[in-house]
């Protein structure tokens, strides 16, 4: 083969050598490159960019608490110090003399005390070996050694008398020197007090700071195993889990590594990734109820929490944009191997359900609240068996007495495209879809949709209407009342969108063109008693007068509007039976159903397709039909719908990204657009309805969704089970399902009505502070019938005819909000003379009555000013809470009138009781209770 | 671009794929002499690496070629190449010598062994070598660490390790207690076999292809196209669901295939006989049952008197029935290959009430 075969080699030997070289530098470069690459890691650049922020950070604290010093006050010290000095410099031939037998003195205590503990010990050995000794053999047999114990422990004595005597010596000789010194160390101990803080900082200057030795030995590759200064940081949580299928395993967060001041605060303006949580008193801090000791991060965030690698801790981007720059700076791309990535940042109120499933609505969690209320409204659990939702009531009208209230004509051109009617509702459109908008479908909709209408009609009862003649009163008056008495803060009159109305104001239907829609009569019996034709609704009773009433119908009846879409194709027979016949082939063999179809008459046919439509889109979920009481919801159960992998989600033809949020959200765009490109018979088809949502919307529902998850937290990460907890959270489900929060902000939610007054303080109470204030049996009575407690609002609390059930759970509810449950007791005001007469005194003094009614409400006020009438307190409130408010009221509720006349509480500017500000309360307090006479609800 | 794409899609369809294959094999032992030529190995080096990197401009195939998990067998088909042209050059070079009388080149230089440097040497280098690859392919290819294993959503496709994967392919046509247990520890047992069945000494030491023809066609065979092009296949050709994809078609998860297959029994009962199928398993099964026994054991002993009697007079009836028996099951799968493909046939013997298929 090679020409060196001749002397004895079968290969040219130079050739290996050369070759042999050349691999062996490849191996050695490669061995570098190995090591290299498992040295240079993203995250460590990170910790070396924070180290220099870190530094920044501590520099301007440093120069923080420099300015902080007071600088006069130091010099003043140093001169101090100064010249205590001089009188120690004066006697420093003594001192060192001291110095120097205290030396002495210290060297013979260290050999005293070790003497000391060395006989200790082996008498400690001996001791021991005696005792063992004696129990084995009897105190007879073990005399000597007995003898020998008790002399050794003398000599233990001994000796620590020594110690303790030369101990005695050298505190004498230590007072002896600070007689000399001790005006000088008396300066310096303040001067470093004061400099503490600026210290301490510049000692963690010097930590921190960069060195030879951490980079080229700590933090060097190779050597980085031993103590390195740059190391993944990680938060291991047993007590919250992560869900791999097989098993459930404590999480393990190393976001820390890179978020290194997540927690600290000072850097909030800095960029990601050093920014401060926005939300420390909730998350994180050491005193929020999230401390991030025990919640980690990817909890809430979502994300895998054991990577320390941007891209696979799949963070996700807030918009295209980012994206893009993630890819350039961060390698980035769409997550494939996680199966939960990382929350939109304004979806993240999503994983609260993770561990407060159970309560549905939480407090700050706005998003979340809103977000359910929009799942609510829209009726989305109808359909869709949801864990939290069941059992409600139906989103949308009772139909079974619709033949009283619609004309077949208007429900017809009304459910053909509901918005165009009513921009603010709710109901969706069923026909004329994505999937069912061409020509062709065109007489299959109206065919379905004209048999639907005719089936509803067929089946309604009768309803005969309490007054069958009503007055008419005026429109103006009756525009004023539902302007004002607070309609508007579950219905909408104005033409505006539904989006824009939002969740709260969406509760009761909106009553664009309501007039167009019912007669006068239907109108004025429903504003007269609404449960007269629908025992069961929500509808409150606002106590209207009849003349009320009827000027309230007549200015609805005045609200028109178009009605609705017209059909863009007439029906003939032939349709009709097309269609019955397909919808009859799925439930019964070819010839059976052609059969049927033959032995029925045009208006049996009507019916048989209706009721066959209404069972395949579902109408009877979200309104009560007759024939449909037991029928069961047509959407798929959505309770774990979070945890629904990808795999699972058909995204068909639609060309989206083939992720969960992607999917929701298209789903929730067009529902229907999965269909998309595909060859389908009619009853293949999609038939979730279009409830054109906004993008708003839209979002809220994905976060809802994306809440709904797989339970895999263990019992140690929820809420503990109290009583307290159990009222928070029925009380919650509870505002929030009447709609409470529609008029009233509780636990920072809802309050819209605020929105439709002139000022704050003509809306209805935040309720907030609602049990701490009041006594549970005035709000017991006053729930079941509410009077006016500032007359001169407009906005009315509604009678609501709860029962005593809910209505405990209300009250109950508030009383948990500041963890007061009361308990049955006797007020009794101090009614000894003196203590009224000077509250009284005090009473007139800082002119309550001023704003504040006493039967007559004060005249020269602007309503805005005016308060509640002070006759109603011994009845209505909590003395403590009157204590707490004249305190601090901006403190129980932000933006009220009420001036605070403590502002140095205790100490107070007013003479009485010698200053005593807490006295002087006290006395108002029990002036307040000896009023009566006030109005009542009992 | 599409046009060449859209030929090897066609071309890789299992049937061509598997066929054109034999059909290579049976060129490259014919006309040897072409294929020993340099310019035809390094040419299908060559040819291979251009459809590799014009493959790569690909997205779909890129994918596939990219996957951490496939990169080894696209460096080990340049392998197989190399060596089985490499065999047959080296086969064929002796075979002139030997026609012209002057011997195998192995047997020149038999008096001596080139131990050192030589061998110990090149085997340093070759460490030396082998090991900067492992360590840069570690460095460069991350490896394919996925999401959490999960019981209900298992990858799709789900793929046996590469060199499992002609077994998996036999999964399409056997049964699993076929395709996974028995015909698995018969190639076992056959290669531990082969030396005691296979007594010819010619071809010991040196390459040789005239002497050992068929020996040669018939390891080749079983190696090259039942084994290796079926991991190929496996690897490069099945996407989800099993389903079979040209190597520049998009994997799509939804794609369907008409499974419409049908029993031996069907065919005879209800297709020829026009009658339902008896109730009587034995009687039902009674031909699929009759052609098995027929080909197990009547087989041999046809080929024995007839075409291979001169082979059958050379071994002794001992070695030639256990080697007609392996290389009838070896020819199983290539038989019922053709049986699905011709004739849709799913199962020659079909008794799944006791779960018992062939």
């Amino acid at each position: 083969m090679a020409p060196k075969k001749s002397v004895g080699h079968a290969y040219n030997i130079d050739f290996l050598n050369v070759v042999f070289a050349a691999s062996s530098i490849f191996l050695f470069i490669s061995v570098i490159w190995m090591v290299w690459d498992d040295f240079d890691r993203e995250w460590k650049n990170t910790q070396r960019r924070f180290t220099q922020l870190e530094m920044e950070v501590t520099r301007q604290e440093i120069a923080q608490a420099e300015r902080e010093v007071d600088t006069f006050e130091l010099q003043r010290l140093e001169e101090e110090r100064a010249s205590a000095q001089v009188s120690v410099d004066s006697n420093q031939e003594i001192l060192d003399e001291l110095g120097s037998q205290v030396d002495g003195l210290d060297a013979r205590l260290y050999r005293e005390t070790q003497d000391y503990q060395f006989s200790k010990a082996n008498y400690d050995v001996d001791r021991y070996e005696f005792e063992v000794e004696r129990k084995s053999r009897g105190a007879a047999a073990v005399e000597e050694q007995q003898l020998a114990i008790e002399e050794q422990a003398r000599e233990v004595e001994a000796l620590n008398l020594i110690v303790e005597g030369t101990t005695a010596e050298l505190e004498r000789l230590q007072g002896e020197i600070s007689g000399y010194t001790a005006d000088r160390d008396a300066a310096q101990t303040q001067i470093d007090e004061m400099l503490g803080d600026q210290r301490r900082l510049q000692d963690r200057l010097k930590n921190i700071a960069p060195s030879l030795g951490k980079t080229f030995l700590l933090d060097a590759p190779m050597t980085d195993f031993l103590a390195p200064t740059i190391k993944v940081q990680q938060i291991v949580l047993p007590n919250i889990h992560d869900d791999v299928n097989f098993m459930s395993v404590p999480k393990m967060d190393r976001c820390t590594t890179c978020h290194l001041s997540i927690d600290r605060q000072g850097y909030e303006e800095y960029p990601q990734p050093f920014r401060t949580h926005p939300n420390l008193d909730a998350y994180l801090g050491s005193d929020s109820p999230h401390p991030i000791g025990e919640i980690g991060c990817t909890v809430c965030h979502e994300g895998m929490g054991q990577s320390v690698s941007f891209r696979d801790a799949v963070h996700t981007p807030r918009d295209d944009e980012q994206a893009h720059e993630w890819e350039e700076q961060h390698h980035w791309e769409p997550p494939h191997y996680w199966d939960y990535p990382m929350l939109p940042v304004g979806m993240t109120e999503a994983s609260c359900a993770k561990c407060h499933r159970e309560e549905v609505f939480i407090p700050r969690a706005p998003e979340l609240t809103l977000a359910y209320g929009t799942y609510e409204r829209a009726g989305c659990y109808a359909c869709h068996k949801t864990q939290g939702f069941e059992n409600l009531r139906k989103p949308g009208p009772n139909l079974t007495k619709i033949k009283s209230k619609l004309t077949p004509e208007w429900v017809a051109d009304w459910i053909r495209e509901p918005r165009a009617v009513k921009p603010a509702t709710w109901m969706p459109q069923v026909w004329y879809n994505s999937n069912s908008s061409s020509p062709e479908d065109a007489a299959r909709n109206e065919a379905e949709l004209a048999a639907v209408v005719e089936y509803l009609f067929d089946q309604s009862e009768d309803y005969v209407p309490a007054v069958s003649s009503p007055p008419r009163g005026n429109a103006e008056r009756g525009k004023a009342v539902v302007d004002q008495v607070g309609c508007l803060g579950c219905h909408v009159t104005e033409e505006t969108d539904r989006a824009a109305a939002g969740p709260r104001r969406t509760f009761g239907q909106p009553l664009q063109g309501v007039g167009t829609k019912t007669t006068y009569t239907w109108l004025y019996n429903w504003v007269r008693d609404p449960k007269h034709y629908s025992p069961e609704t929500f509808m409150p009773n606002l106590r209207l007068t009849d003349r009320e009433v009827a000027d309230v119908s007549t200015y609805l009846a005045s609200l028109t509007s178009k009605s609705g879409t017209a059909a863009p194709v007439d029906v003939d027979q032939q349709v009709v039976d097309d269609v019955l016949l397909g919808y009859l082939k799925s439930l019964m063999p070819s010839r059976d159903a052609e059969e049927k179809l033959g032995s029925m008459d045009p208006h049996a046919k009507q019916l048989e397709l209706g009721e066959q439509a209404i069972l395949r889109y579902g109408c009877f979920s979200c309104h009560e039909i007759k024939g449909f009481e037991d029928a069961q919801a047509i959407g798929v159960e959505l309770t774990e719908e979070a945890s629904k992998l990808v795999t699972r989600l058909d995204f068909a033809f639609v060309d989206i990204p083939h992720t969960k949020l992607a999917w929701f959200t298209q789903k929730l765009h067009d529902p229907r657009s999965f269909d998309q490109g595909r060859v389908l018979e009619a009853d293949e088809r999609l038939r979730m309805p279009n409830f054109h949502l906004s993008e708003e919307e839209i979002q809220r529902l994905v976060t809802a969704i994306m809440s709904f998850q797989r339970n895999v937290q263990p019992r140690a990460a929820l809420p503990p089970e109290t009583a307290r907890n159990e009222f928070l959270s029925v009380g919650r489900n509870l505002t929030q399902r009447r709609n409470c929060v529609g008029c009233h902000s509780i636990e920072g939610n809802g309050g819209d009505y605020v929105n439709l007054v002139e000022e704050e303080s003509l809306a209805p109470p935040p309720l907030t502070p609602e049990g701490a204030k009041v006594q549970a049996d005035w709000l017991y009575a006053f729930l079941k019938g509410p009077i006016s407690i500032r007359p001169w609002l407009d906005v009315r609390m509604p009678t609501f005819g709860l029962e005593d059930d809910h209505l405990n759970g209300v009250i109950q509810y508030f009383q948990a909000i500041p963890g007061q449950v009361q308990p049955f007791r006797t007020i009794e005001p101090v009614r000894a003379s003196n203590e009224t007469a000077i509250g009284k005194e005090l009473f007139e003094l800082l002119r309550c009555q001023q704003c504040h009614v006493l039967g007559e409400i004060p005249a020269d006020q602007p309503t805005a000013n005016l308060a509640p009438d002070l006759r109603m307190s011994p009845e209505r409130l909590n003395p403590e809470w009157i204590d707490d408010w004249m305190i601090a009221p901006l403190r129980i509720q932000p933006g009220t009138r009420m001036p605070q006349f403590w502002p140095n509480h205790p100490k107070s500017d007013f003479p009485h009781f010698d200053g005593d500000g807490d006295r002087q309360i006290r006395a108002i307090r029990d002036y307040l209770l000896t009023f009566e006479g006030g109005p009542s609800p009992n | 671009m599409d046009f060449i794409k859209g030929i090897f899609n066609v071309l890789s369809d299992p049937r061509l794929f598997f066929i054109l294959g034999v059909a290579a094999l049976v060129f490259m032992i014919w006309k040897r002499e072409i294929f020993a030529r340099n310019t035809v190995g390094y040419g299908l080096l060559a040819f291979a690496a251009v459809f590799v990197v014009f493959g790569y401009f690909d997205p779909n195939f890129k994918l596939i070629i990219l996957k951490p998990d496939n990169v080894p067998i696209v460096g080990l088909i340049f392998l197989l190449l190399f060596f089985v042209w490499y065999s047959i050059r080296e086969g064929v070079r002796n075979d002139r010598r030997i026609a012209a009388g002057e011997g195998p080149i192995e047997k020149e230089e038999s008096d001596r062994v080139w131990v050192w440097p030589d061998l110990v040497y090149t085997e340093l280098i070759s460490l030396i070598i082998c090991s900067v690859i492992l360590i840069v392919w570690s460095i460069v290819l991350a490896a394919p660490l996925e999401q959490p294993a999960s019981a209900s959503v298992t990858p799709n496709p789900s793929k046996a390790p590469w060199y499992f994967l002609g077994l998996q392919e036999m999964l399409v046509y056997f049964d699993p207690w076929l395709a996974g247990v028995v015909l698995p520890s018969l190639i076992i047992v056959g290669l531990i076999a082969i030396p005691y069945i296979d007594t010819n000494e010619k071809g010991n030491g040196y390459y040789t292809i005239a002497e050992r023809k068929t020996e040669i066609s018939l390891f080749l065979f079983g190696f090259v196209i039942l084994w290796c092009s079926l991991i190929i296949l496996g690897t490069f050709l099945r996407g989800p669901n099993w389903n079979f994809f040209g190597p520049f078609e998009y994997w799509d998860t939804h794609k369907l295939e008409a499974l419409t297959n049908v029993n031996l029994s069907d065919y005879v009962w209800v297709r020829l006989l026009n009658m339902g199928l008896p109730a009587s398993i034995l009687l039902r099964e009674s031909v699929g049952i009759l052609a098995v026994l027929a080909y197990v054991f009547v087989l041999p002993v046809i080929l024995a008197r007839t075409v291979l009697k001169h082979y059958y007079e050379r071994m002794g009836s001992t070695r030639f029935y256990v080697g007609a028996f392996l290389f009838l099951m070896m020819m199983s799968l290539p038989v019922k290959m053709l049986l699905r493909w011709v004739l849709n046939l799913k199962y020659i013997l079909a008794i799944p009430e006791y779960f018992f298929n062939i």
